[in-house]
């Protein structure tokens, strides 16, 4: 058999044969990056709103169950803020089999990123909240809204606006972190680099296809996701209404488009 | 019979006492005005009013009924409107949204309803035109007008307003007044904290005036700024009015 001779013959060679390979690692690495980002962002949200209710207000006692939520909401953050994923999976996979659950691999990983992310999004999205001028939490209630109701309408659609950049971030940690799954045989880009890898010896040729699809894969989301900021910021300008029947006397009124 | 009661109602932040056994009712139709300078627990008392604060003691009586126990908090919330100082309007939605959003939520109205609704206050207090601006391309007088709309949309049988115009230009505080005065003249009940002396006594029906946390005096504005019985009193007016009227 005639093997190629020249770097990028290599890089050809292997693109050949192990392509369909490269393309599904690259799908489960963007599955799990993409779902942990989702869920994690989800139970994020879910632990940010729990630790803003107010505490009630009277004897002690009434506040004890909350504190004590609060109190395992905190736990869950550092612990999973506090060591690595790749520990993080071993223990989860390894853990859960000891205990007679044999997970799916693709299921764990997924589960394990979003708990992972799950605890940087609490932190995040907790800033993000209280980036939001609590004056407009005050106004919610006054006019008569719940808790709920004040922060889903009004306090977390401007908090989330406010922490996209470091939800893109997180989305691209989780990309190019998910490779550590490979350690419980999770099959994403990783993992699939180095079964390519290994039949021929061609490290340094298959990681550097690897890296540039990385690249590729981040470079895009981080696109992705600052297009979808600027529709967040909605319309930079409005229509003055001339009177309520005639709308042809409507004016048009821009704003300067802002540039970071 | 009187529609909200305030009875000897407390507030301690730690140890710190900021309001002392306080007690005056509102009847329908009254415009009372709240003077005092600055820390004596104005605004503490408003937002003690619709528990955006806790009272520390005392009660107070919605209708009889004790706003604390006996009403939903929401419910009694949207019957008493606050209008802040610094706007609160929210920044993720447009005048029209901001006027809109509380009665779908709150008094369950539908779109179209609400959206009435709204249009019909955004034009009272002239800011209809600007129905689809968002709080951050309007001036701080257009804020507070759209904020009155929404306190109005949510059909209060009082309003609450701590210093409206204290963070305006003075060019734009003329704006907000005078929906404050049409306010005033259709019957609207209203608690006013104010340092506008010349529309406190153009306006009101009643004056408090307030000192260390307490009612040192609570007159009408004819008695109240000509002949102020506390010596306090007399201090404060001689201070103040001799810089605004
Ligand atoms: N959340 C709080 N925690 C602790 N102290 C507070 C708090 N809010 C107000 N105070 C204190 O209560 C006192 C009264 O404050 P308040 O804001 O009610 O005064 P005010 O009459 O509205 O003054 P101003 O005219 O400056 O608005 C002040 O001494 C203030 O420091
Ligand atoms: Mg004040």
């Amino acid at each position: 058999m005639n093997l190629p001779s020249t770097f990028f013959e290599w890089v050809g060679f292997l693109l050949d044969k192990y392509g369909a390979l490269f393309l599904r690692g690259t799908g489960i690495t963007m599955l799990v990056a993409l779902s942990g980002t989702v869920i994690g962002f989800l139970i994020g949200l879910l632990v940010a709103i729990v630790r803003t209710i107010p505490l009630p207000h009277g004897h002690w006692a009434r506040r004890l169950p909350l504190r004590a939520v609060h109190f395992l909401l905190n736990v869950y953050v550092e612990v999973f803020r506090g060591t690595p994923m790749i520990v993080q999976s071993m223990v989860i996979y390894y853990g859960a089999m000891q205990i007679g659950i044999r997970m799916p691999v693709l299921l764990a990983a997924i589960l394990i990123v979003s708990i992972n992310t799950g605890a940087y999004m609490a932190e995040i999205i907790r800033g993000g909240i209280i980036s939001v001028d609590k004056g407009q939490k005050e106004a919610a209630v006054a006019i008569g809204m719940t808790h709920w109701q004040s922060m889903v309408n009004v306090v977390l659609p401007q908090a989330v606006r406010n922490i996209m950049p470091s939800i893109g971030n997180e989305f691209v940690v989780n990309i190019k972190d998910s490779s550590v799954l490979n350690v419980i045989s999770v099959g994403e880009l990783f993992f699939m680099s180095k079964s390519a890898a290994g039949t021929y010896m061609r490290y340094f040729e298959v990681f550097f296809i690897t890296a540039c699809i990385y690249l590729v894969l981040t470079f895009t989301v981080t696109r992705i996701l600052r297009l979808l900021e600027k529709k967040m910021d909605g319309k930079a300008n409005y229509t003055i209404y001339g009177s309520q029947s005639d709308s042809k006397s409507s004016i048009r009124v821009n704003e300067e488009e802002e540039e970071e | 019979m009187p529609i909200l009661e305030i009875k000897h109602l407390e507030k301690s932040f730690g140890d710190h006492q900021v309001l002392k056994d306080i007690s005056f009712d509102v009847s329908k139709g009254d415009v009372t005005c709240i003077i005092g300078s600055s820390g004596s627990g104005k605004s503490t008392l408003l937002r003690c009013i619709n528990f955006l604060e806790e009272p520390t003691s005392g009660t107070i009586l919605y209708h009889g009924k004790n706003a604390a126990t006996e009403w939903k908090k929401t419910e009694y919330n949207s019957k008493v409107g606050m209008v802040f100082q610094s706007f609160n309007l929210f920044g993720n939605m447009t005048a029209l949204q901001n006027c809109v959003v509380g009665q779908q939520k709150v008094l369950s109205r539908n779109k179209a309803d609400a959206e009435k609704q709204a249009l019909r206050f955004l034009e009272k207090v002239g800011m209809a035109e600007y129905r689809n601006a968002r709080p951050a391309q309007l001036s701080g007088g257009q804020k507070q007008r759209v904020a009155i709309a929404r306190a109005l949309c949510m059909d209060p049988e009082i309003l609450l307003f701590d210093e409206p115009t204290s963070a305006l230009d003075p060019e734009m505080v003329g704006e907000v007044l005078n929906v404050m005065k049409d306010l005033a003249a259709a019957g609207m009940t209203m608690l006013i904290v104010t340092h506008e002396m010349s529309f406190a006594r153009d306006v009101a029906s009643r004056i408090l005036f307030m000192d260390g946390g307490v009612i040192v005096e609570d007159e009408s504005p004819a008695v109240l700024f000509t002949a102020p019985k506390q010596p306090r009193t007399q201090e404060f007016l001689r201070r103040v009015l001799e810089r605004q009227l």
